[in-house]
């Protein structure tokens, strides 16, 4: 009887220690890892994952690239995202909102071409419904009530995700001034984007096009940038957080988030 | 008898971590709920909003799992203290990751996909952010532990990016030049 006694004091003290131990659980848990290290399973994970010892991709501008990395790093936390920041202060999140469903629905063009030329006929179609929903209904695409009522998302497509879908490779890694990081693959793509963006008139050729000249795309494209940053303040920041070292980092990041992009 | 069963219960306690199959997507939904909900709230400072957050989702990530795949063949070569501490440092730096990010995403349409089973230990669950003009994925990858039948996080991809993946890589570049020690410190800034 004594013993069963004990034994229950013994449990009660236990279950007391669990209890509080769950209170102050981030601190603490190192006790239920001695264990668990013993009995992980082995080397069952590898085959999930890349070689580690795997030689770097071919990366012949290496050494510009990390300039310009940290080029682009400086310009971000000392131009963009104070801007950015002073920006958001100024107006509302509803109007912020508002300009990038604008940017977004006059982007139409893109996203269906690239839909369609990679034969994702339903998104071709979804694509179309949002844009002329979204038009009429949504007032010249300032708001989405596609999305919001309907339930139809937007289906991003690029030239650069089209030509991987037909099996073009990403060629070695370029980071762009301002525009960060890409790929020769990526970079093709960016240029063909950019004949279809009514957003963008370099040559200040085309007449249907908003802006009418090469300052007026970088202005427009400024404000985009700019008010996509005021919608997502912090995220780089919490990227960067990962990182050991910027320039591998954000490449394979890159390079992973774009395969990841064209095998959807 | 009684002993046995108070014997059972002790068992329970200590390996109620986890989750079991049929539980994934409930149990998920839950936490991940139960965080953005946290994080929303203003009466609470961003301390006590990181440590209430990492408090739900602590039992159901397996941290020295993921530890160990980081590491990759490195693994092997360490002792048993090497992997103990590596682990530790590790865990406080997954905790803080995770939540971050879940952070980013606090005001916005959250669903919950079904989860896939890939393999007979692994299933995969999606949960899709319903952000402005894009929708943001965050696959969860979790791992049957044959002991006790209970699923374990060992990855999370956030916009296809698996994090696991992201360190294993940066960490043999480390190690390729660097100690496994200057890599501890390294991790503990």
């Amino acid at each position: 009887m004594r013993r069963k006694i004990l034994l229950f004091v013994f449990v009660l003290i236990f279950l007391e220690s669990c209890s509080t131990k769950k209170v102050v659980a981030p601190t603490l848990t190192i006790d239920t890892n001695t264990s668990q290290i013993s009995d992980i399973e082995t080397d069952e994970f590898s085959d999930e994952y890349e070689d580690e010892k795997k030689e770097a991709p071919l990366d012949p501008l290496r050494n510009y690239n990390e300039v310009m990395t940290s080029f682009n790093d400086s310009f971000f936390i000392y131009v963009l995202d104070p801007v950015s920041r002073f920006y958001a202060n100024i107006f509302h999140h509803a109007i912020r909102t508002s300009l990038a469903n604008v940017i977004h629905n006059l982007q139409f063009p893109m996203r269906f071409s690239n839909n369609l030329l990679q034969a994702k006929f339903k998104n071709t179609t979804e694509e179309t419904e949002r844009f002329l929903l979204n038009t009429t209904l949504g007032i010249g695409g300032l708001f989405d009530p596609a999305s919001y009522y309907l339930n139809i998302q937007a289906h991003n497509e690029d030239f650069g995700q089209t030509l991987g879908f037909y099996g073009v490779g990403a060629g070695f890694h370029v980071v762009l001034p301002l525009l960060g990081p890409s790929n020769v693959r990526d970079f093709l793509g960016i240029t063909m984007d950019g004949y279809i963006s009514p957003l963008i008139n370099i040559r200040g050729l085309e007449n249907y096009k908003i802006p009418h000249n090469i300052l007026e795309s970088t202005g427009i494209y400024g404000l985009q940038i700019i008010n996509k940053n005021s919608l997502n303040l912090g995220a780089y920041e919490t990227l960067k957080k990962d990182a050991m070292d910027l320039y591998p980092f954000l490449r394979d990041f890159y390079e992973q988030k774009r395969l990841s992009d064209i095998q959807e | 008898m009684l002993q046995k069963l108070l014997l059972l219960s002790i068992i329970f306690t200590v390996f109620a971590y986890g989750v079991e199959e049929q539980n994934i997507k409930p149990v998920l939904d839950k936490k991940i709920t139960k965080v953005l909900k946290i994080l929303k709230n203003p009466s609470l400072t961003m301390k006590q909003k990181e440590k209430k957050s990492i408090a739900i989702m602590d039992p159901i990530f397996s941290y020295p799992t993921m530890a160990k795949i980081s590491l990759g063949k490195k693994w092997k070569t360490l002792s048993k203290k090497q992997k103990r501490t590596f682990t530790k440092v590790f865990e406080h730096k997954m905790k803080y990751a995770y939540i971050d990010k879940l952070k980013l995403y606090h005001d916005q349409k959250v669903i919950t996909k079904q989860p896939k089973k890939i393999k007979k230990n692994r299933i995969t669950l999606t949960t899709k952010i319903i952000g402005n003009n894009e929708t943001y994925k965050i696959v969860n990858s979790f791992f049957k532990k044959k002991k006790t039948n209970q699923w374990y996080i060992y990855d999370v991809k956030l916009a296809g990016v698996s994090i696991i993946q992201t360190y294993r890589k940066q960490f043999a570049a480390f190690l390729k030049t660097k100690s496994f020690k200057a890599l501890l410190s390294s991790l503990k800034k």
